[in-house]
């Protein structure tokens, strides 16, 4: 039974945080590759607001992040989601979570 | 402040006037010198005369993808303003009003007039022609004209950080005019 639980928790992920830039009217890394559990973090470096938005099976949306905010989203199920700006419709990124 | 010439600039100038601004004879009579105060006034015209459009694109459109530009333009235009205000201040600068800047607020009236008469999906394709047609010529005019001219690092350094927003923008119009389709074919 010990040894059982050992190796879940060796096993076991530790959550991590992930950071995205918006600078330049993009996303950066504009693909991301996280785990269930993990957090993503989107700062914006521009000077006009930007928003990190999804919608379907993995929806979230950070809201408007003016200049220096930052927005998160944690990743409950896996998948792939292509997220964008909802100011900026042609600003696109992808995050995969697995 | 030193004044400086810049051969493109004439050329920048023109396309102000003429592709965003529609009008027919607002060229300046000869290349103007633009002062680093006078860059600053040309840019938070650019952006004034860009809410002011869309403040009256939204009292006329009923499309919500094109309000929701219109939105988004006050929204960014106001916030580069907001940055530009607090760099005149920093740097002591009073922006200068010029023959760039009031040729942009003459093509703005130009292009609103145009636009009055016009309803529903003809003010629509209207407005995104002038939308895309504006920020290309301001995308232009921030590299061939404002960016080479200015001489102040920070200023120059808000007009290459207010460029990819621009150019986003262009893009942007571009796709919605798309989405909007071709002018009725008026059957002569």
């Amino acid at each position: 039974m010990i040894a059982w639980l050992l190796l879940l928790l060796a096993f076991r992920h530790t959550p991590e945080t992930h950071a995205v830039e918006i600078r330049g009217m993009e996303f950066h890394p504009a693909a991301l590759t996280v785990a269930v559990g993990d957090t993503i973090v989107w700062v914006n470096r521009d000077i006009v607001p930007h928003t990190a938005t999804a919608g379907g099976k993995m929806k979230w949306d950070t809201g408007q992040l003016l200049q220096g905010e930052a927005g998160r989203y944690v990743a409950r199920r896996p998948g792939t989601a292509r997220y964008s700006c909802a100011l900026h419709p042609t600003m696109h990124g992808t995050l995969v979570i697995h | 402040m030193s004044r400086m010439k810049h051969p493109l600039l004439l050329g920048a100038l023109a396309l102000l006037s003429t592709a965003a601004l529609q009008a027919q004879n607002a060229a300046p009579a000869a290349a103007p010198d633009l002062s680093d105060p006078e860059v600053a006034h040309v840019a938070v015209t650019a952006n004034a005369v860009d809410i002011d459009m869309a403040k009256f694109a939204q009292t006329r459109t009923h499309n919500t993808a094109v309000k929701q530009f219109a939105a988004t333009m006050i929204t960014d235009h106001t916030a580069v303003n907001q940055q530009a205000a607090a760099l005149a201040t920093k740097l002591g600068v009073t922006p200068a009003d010029n023959a760039v800047s009031q040729s942009l607020q003459s093509g703005a009236k130009e292009a609103r007039a145009k636009l009055e008469p016009l309803h529903a999906a003809a003010f629509d394709r209207a407005y995104m022609d002038r939308e895309v047609a504006y920020h290309q010529a301001v995308l232009d005019a921030i590299d061939k004209l404002l960016i080479p001219t200015t001489e102040n690092a920070e200023l120059r350094q808000l007009l290459t950080a207010v460029r990819p927003a621009v150019a986003t923008h262009l893009e942007h119009a571009k796709q919605l005019r798309s989405q909007l389709g071709a002018e009725p074919r008026t059957g002569q």
